[in-house]
């Protein structure tokens, strides 16, 4: 073999891994740019990861971004507080006055209803009463409109706060955790203002009041809806007295009250 | 269904009070620890053996070093306690042999039930070895993370409560 031949083989011998590498590389190349120049097909692979990061931005929006956007907000309505009344106004508006055309159309139709049955006996009596207070008889009918209901009367044991008899005209929650839950309220109340042996009175919630009245080893909440005013309470106060004469510690503790209070309470 | 029973959970910050209640109510358990302020109260009606039913009503009070510094207000009137202390925390039971003397005394118709809770977290035989070192008495031990003991040391009460 001549010189030349051997230098052929030589390099052919060191450099054909080289090349097939270079070769795959090229290929490898070609691929990548035909993937990155190809709309279609780059977007097979980038889209998957956009929506995750995306996906990932959306989850973390309130994290990240929410306390700013809060601040920013209460900045900005505070400092431009005319420009927010002004948008809002109208819609705050129409609500407001769409709400009080309602309650004032369910206000005529109860008067009316009332005032239809004028051959009633209590439409009779209502006349009548009208006539010797001389209150009108729309002032009347209004009264009754807005006449406090018992809705709820609860008889708890003092210390214990455990249920001892239970008269609701509605289904309600667990009467159980309802009276221990208020002699809970009632303790802390007494002893975070302890001035004194002091009872906790009424609790006013929206259209409800919670009339309580203590007695020695017991006290009864009573649910009043309607407007509840200090001349009701008086007479309150001196049905539930009358109706304590006939209740003993151990009615209290042993017997269940529900049925005394029904027969008690049932057309106040 | 006889009267509802009025049971109180006490014990130091942190034993797994609230932990046992839910547990014992809903069959949860929460690893988060959220501190119990004022009072939590829940309610389940338990079939005794001779299949009467009693309904317990439980009152969750915030943790305090003694129940000497408990609201007592939340107290009175109680049929049953239930003094829970941290099998990993010897400050929460050193002192439990007082504790439950001064509920005796103060309480006498009350029945009361000891429990060490977090028996998930420790050797049962060292607790009980530990516990035999110092003297303390108990009537069972449980996990409200692992259920152990928990609907045993109620229905216990209950049924003591109506003997």
């Amino acid at each position: 073999m001549e010189q030349k031949d051997k230098l052929k083989l030589l390099k052919e011998i060191l450099l054909t891994e080289d090349r097939v590498f270079a070769q795959s590389i090229t290929k490898k190349i070609e691929a990548l740019n035909s993937v990155l120049n190809t709309k279609d097909q780059l977007s097979k692979k980038v889209d998957p990861i956009i929506k995750d990061n995306l996906d990932d931005f959306v989850k973390e929006i309130p994290k990240t971004l929410g306390p700013t956007i809060t601040k920013t907000l209460k900045e900005e309505i505070k400092n431009s507080q005319d420009a927010v009344v002004e948008a809002l106004y109208p819609i705050m508006g129409k609500m407001i006055k769409k709400y009080i055309q309602n309650e004032m159309k369910m206000l005529s139709e109860r008067i009316n209803k009332q005032l239809q049955s004028s051959f009633s006996i209590k439409s009779w009596k209502r006349k009548f009463k009208s006539k010797v207070s001389g209150v009108s008889e729309e002032d009347i009918i209004m009264s009754d409109l807005i006449k406090p209901e018992i809705e709820q009367i609860f008889i708890i044991d003092k210390d214990s706060g455990i249920l001892s008899g239970n008269y609701s005209k509605k289904e309600t929650i667990d009467k159980d955790l309802i009276s221990g839950m208020l002699t809970a309220i009632k303790s802390f109340v007494e002893d975070a203002f302890s001035a004194g042996n002091q009872d906790l009175e009424s609790i006013e919630y929206e259209l409800y009041n919670i009339h309580i009245q203590n007695f020695h080893f017991y006290y009864i909440a009573v649910v009043i809806s309607g407007a509840y005013n200090q001349t009701y309470k008086n007479n309150l106060e001196n049905k539930l007295l009358d109706f304590s004469e006939h209740i003993t510690k151990d009615h209290v503790e042993e017997k269940d009250l529900s049925t005394e209070l029904e027969k008690y309470f049932k057309n106040e | 269904m006889s009267s509802p029973k009025k049971i109180v959970l006490l014990g130091h910050f942190g034993v797994g009070k609230t932990s046992l209640m839910k547990r014992f109510i809903d069959d949860t358990f929460s690893e988060d620890y959220k501190v119990t302020l004022g009072v939590q109260i829940q309610k389940k009606v338990v079939e005794l053996k001779n299949t009467k039913k009693v309904s317990l009503i439980i009152w969750d009070v915030e943790g305090n070093t003694t129940v000497k510094n408990a609201r007592l207000s939340y107290l009175l009137g109680s049929n049953g306690f239930i003094y829970v202390f941290d099998a990993t925390r010897i400050d929460t039971f050193i002192d439990i042999n007082e504790e439950i003397e001064f509920l005796k005394e103060n309480y006498p118709k009350a029945k009361i039930k000891v429990i060490g809770n977090k028996l998930d977290l420790v050797s049962k035989q060292s607790l009980i070895d530990i516990l035999a070192l110092k003297e303390i008495d108990y009537d069972c031990l449980s996990s409200a993370k692992t259920g152990e003991n928990v609907n045993k040391m109620f229905r216990d009460l209950a049924q003591d409560l109506q003997s």
